[in-house]
């Protein structure tokens, strides 16, 4: 009797542990983009929970007019979310790059207001969901249940950020991106100009939240007003894991989600923002480098 | 002279102001009282974010405070409103003096986001307190006196007004402009930094508390959401940076011109107000970043050229 | 009885990490005593400097002014106590008048909390007349270029009345003519009695202000005294200049 309850508190917390590390996946991507435009323009992006929350628009209704999978929307959502970002930072936010940082904050947090009462207008205020066929199928492995979509979701934004790692070690551009973290002027050592850094930076910083939006859709609801909480666990997971490295906001991510799993469970589910941007609170105040990150 | 001539205008103006009542429609009243409400957190804003250079973006947990110490105290206690005003003054203080201390110790992006983070753990945590109601709320007792709420509102705008006035000439009020120009170097002029800026996060907070509480009572009902709504951070930092972040009548004048105009457009569609807010923020800040206040100023001088070199000067 | 020294460094270190900016130094300044302190890029110069102003705190060793530890204060109380500096990033107060910017230190570099504006602006203006800065006062300070933007900076500084000045290469980014007329001010700033601990890159500015030298290498001082025989020391010259004229 006892050896079974036993049993059973294990498979609960291990079931618990899996739904928090599959949640994490996708917060990991989420907060991707915001940590790359903030290491390498370094703006904090007020509006990238609006980003995602086009991006899982652009699926929703790509699923829904066109039927076309979520999963295969992936890179329409973050093509037509690369082309949003980009244009925003060749068309206003370049205008103020010189500006003080509260001002870059300001207008990242008006372009917030903006998308989401656009959306509101748009696509009304109603909640959504992208309900492919198999939304509902689960697996089993070892006693803990893995809904199908949740594990596609986190192999994706997993497989996502490894070719964002890549991309960045690997390629000339992406070579000069990270240059220019350090230093504006040395974007032009690999033959670009730093204006065209910032835009495609922005831009695959959009990219990145329109993948993630398009596969929030996909586990969760949406609605127009989603952005300003998925900024704030971006940014929490960007804090919680550093900026130096995309591994770091994986680690970021996945400390969150199994958290807000924990804390949903042991504590109670309305407890969980407490718990999130408590953790978030407490890291700043303490460890303003990140959990991993080197201490001063 | 022109001291002498800008005191009269100011007291015509509070005068006119305070007859309103006695000639204006009801729906105006009820405007004009979000309006001063508005306006009193604009100017609580202007202390912390004008002077000090702090961009709060939760100066709305004050607001929330400010709601719940008055409901809490006249609901569960049965206390009278100017005691519940009190309390919920006393909790934001409470309030900023525990949460300032480390917060105001973090800079730029990474104070933004704390006080964004802390509007949402307070948020979560009414909505777990029996004494708040949880997430059902308070209801307050009702009582009928518009008049009577416009003028407290009128009263509490005034006193946050003449304390910036007295802020922006005084030791306190430079040693923040000097903390919001250059913390480091303020600090190693002798100013106090820390405690410079607790204070001024207090003070913000007693006025955003007071208009809470006048909020709560003439609203006669709260809720963790709408107590601790996050776009009312949206309003008065709006308002503040329009108007003129730092000079003692920009967050006024912004809170009327901006509330006028958004009042107009949500008698249209309602998020056209709203939009009408992201869009104003995107435009000030590209085009007037420091605001009417300097813009009127300088305009006589430059023109039109005004918004074209205030691009020049930050663009990349 | 003599006093003790106005400043008294006795075993001081920093570390940051593995690194050892500042290693073990020991030195006083006398009341009235211009110091002047020189080593090479990463010396551990500015570092000395803001552990002296109190921007950041020792790993080990003490600062004693005017024969008091005060390795535990925060900057904001060392400048009250006299101890004023310059950074070598010019940090003036950008949107603030240069009068005020001025009147900022007459404000607060004192104990003195109760004073007017106006008592402050009136002596902000005296320091204004001293640096040749009088008719900038309406001036927002980022409108000012080079030498006026560092006598600015001296003027803000002396406004706080200090015991102890820290100049931390006041002279970068100037040419010839202005150095010159930096060192004019200078001097008058030392005129007033004050004791100055100055560091500089261009030898020549250290030669004709210091009284004495102090040279830093890899964070430990290595040679101490009058400027002719600290110069003339083969180790300085193998450390700083010898690289320089090589």
């Amino acid at each position: 009797m006892e050896q079974a309850l036993v049993v059973s508190t294990m498979q609960l917390l291990s079931q618990i542990l899996v739904n928090g590390v599959l949640l994490g996946g996708l917060y990991a991507l989420m907060a991707l983009g915001l940590a790359l435009v903030w290491g390498v323009l370094n703006i904090v992006n007020l509006a990238h929970g609006a980003l995602i929350m086009l991006g899982a628009y652009v699926g929703y209704y790509l699923f829904t007019l066109l039927n076309i999978d979520p999963f295969l929307a992936l890179p329409l959502s973050m093509a037509v979310l690369f082309c949003v970002g980009y244009l925003l930072q060749r068309g206003i936010l370049n205008l103020i790059a010189r500006a003080a940082m509260f001002n870059t904050l300001l207008i990242t947090f008006g372009i917030d207001v903006v998308l989401t009462q656009l959306a509101q207008i748009f696509f009304s205020a109603d909640f959504r969901t992208i309900n492919p066929s198999y939304a509902g199928s689960n697996f089993m492995v070892f006693g803990v249940t893995l809904p199908l979509v949740r594990v596609l979701a986190f192999v994706v934004a997993l497989a996502l950020t490894i070719a964002l790692w890549l991309f960045l070690l690997h390629t000339r551009l992406g070579r000069a991106i990270r240059a220019t973290a350090q230093n504006l002027g040395a974007a032009r050592l690999y033959g670009v100009e730093p204006k065209a850094i910032y835009a495609l930076t922005f831009g695959l910083g959009a990219a990145l939240a329109g993948g993630a939006g398009d596969l929030y859709g996909v586990v969760s609801q949406i609605n127009p007003y989603i952005g300003a909480t998925l900024t704030a666990k971006s940014f929490a997971i960007a804090i919680i894991g550093g900026l130096e490295s995309p591994l770091g906001v994986v680690v970021g991510g996945i400390f969150l989600g199994v958290v807000e799993s924990l804390t949903a469970l042991y504590i109670g589910p309305t407890f969980v923002d407490i718990a999130s941007f408590g953790i978030l609170v407490l890291v700043l105040i303490f460890r303003p480098n990140g959990l991993l990150g080197a201490t001063t | 002279m022109t001291l002498r001539f800008k005191f009269i205008l100011g007291v015509a103006a509070a005068l006119m102001l305070a007859t309103l009542p006695w000639f204006a429609s009801p729906t105006l009243i009820q405007f004009g009282i979000s309006t001063l409400l508005l306006a009193t957190l604009a100017q609580g804003w202007n202390i912390i974010g004008g002077f000090t250079g702090y961009a709060s973006f939760g100066n709305s947990e004050f607001f929330g405070l400010g709601s719940y110490g008055t409901a809490i105290a006249m609901v569960q206690w049965q206390l009278p409103f100017g005691v519940g005003l009190i309390f919920g003054v006393l909790l934001s203080v409470i309030f900023a003096l525990v949460v300032g201390i480390p917060v105001l110790r973090l800079r730029g992006h990474y104070f933004a986001i704390a006080t964004l983070a802390l509007s949402q753990v307070m948020t979560a945590i009414v909505s777990n307190l029996e004494v708040a109601g949880r997430n059902t709320g308070l209801v307050l007792p009702l009582l009928n006196g518009d008049t009577l709420f416009y003028e407290l509102s009128l009263a509490v705008l005034l006193l946050a007004t003449l304390t910036v006035l007295w802020i922006s000439n005084s030791r306190f009020g430079f040693g923040l402009i000097a903390i919001r120009e250059n913390e480091d170097a303020a600090a190693s002029m002798g100013v106090n930094t820390t405690l410079y800026k607790v204070l001024a996060f207090a003070l913000a907070g007693v006025f955003s508390a007071l208009a809470g509480g006048i909020h709560a009572y003439w609203i006669t009902f709260i809720d963790p959401v709408s107590a601790f709504d996050l776009s009312l951070n949206v309003k008065m930092i709006i308002m503040t940076v329009f108007g003129g972040p730092g000079s003692v009548l920009g967050p006024v004048i912004g809170a009327f011109v901006l509330s006028g105009i958004s009042e107009t457009l949500s008698t249209e569609i309602s998020s056209l107000a709203n939009l009408f807010f992201g869009v104003v923020i995107v435009a000030a800040v590209v085009f007037m970043p420091r605001g009417l206040a300097d813009l009127m100023r300088r305009f006589r001088k430059t023109g039109w050229r005004y918004f074209s070199e205030n691009v020049k000067q930050h663009r990349l | 009885m003599t006093p003790p020294p106005l400043l008294e460094i006795r075993g001081l270190s920093k570390r940051f990490g593995g690194l050892v900016a500042v290693d073990d130094v020991n030195f006083s300044l006398a009341s009235g005593e211009t110091l002047g302190l020189i080593g090479p890029n990463g010396a551990g110069k500015t570092t000395l400097i803001n552990l002296i102003s109190g921007s950041i705190t020792p790993t080990t060793g003490d600062i004693l002014f005017e024969g008091r530890s005060i390795k535990d204060l925060t900057a904001f109380k060392r400048a009250r106590l006299g101890i004023g500096r310059t950074f070598q990033i010019m940090k003036p107060f950008p949107g603030l008048s240069v009068l005020d910017n001025v009147a900022i230190g007459a404000l607060f570099g004192t104990s003195e909390t109760a004073k007017a504006l106006r008592t402050a602006r009136d002596e902000a203006d005296q320091w204004l007349e001293l640096m040749d800065l009088s008719r900038y006062a309406d001036r927002r300070a980022d409108e000012l270029g080079g030498p006026d933007r560092k006598r600015l900076e001296l003027a803000k500084a002396m406004a706080m009345k200090p015991k102890l000045l820290l100049l931390d290469e006041v002279m970068a980014g100037l040419n010839h003519v202005e150095i010159n007329e930096v060192i004019e001010a200078i001097k008058k700033v030392r005129n007033t009695g004050i004791s100055v601990l100055v560091i500089e890159h261009v030898i020549k500015v250290i030669q004709r202000l210091s009284d004495r030298l102090l040279v830093l290498h890899h964070g430990q001082q290595i040679v101490e005294g009058k400027p002719g025989v600290v110069l003339a020391d083969p180790r300085v010259i193998e450390a700083y200049l010898g690289r320089r004229r090589a």
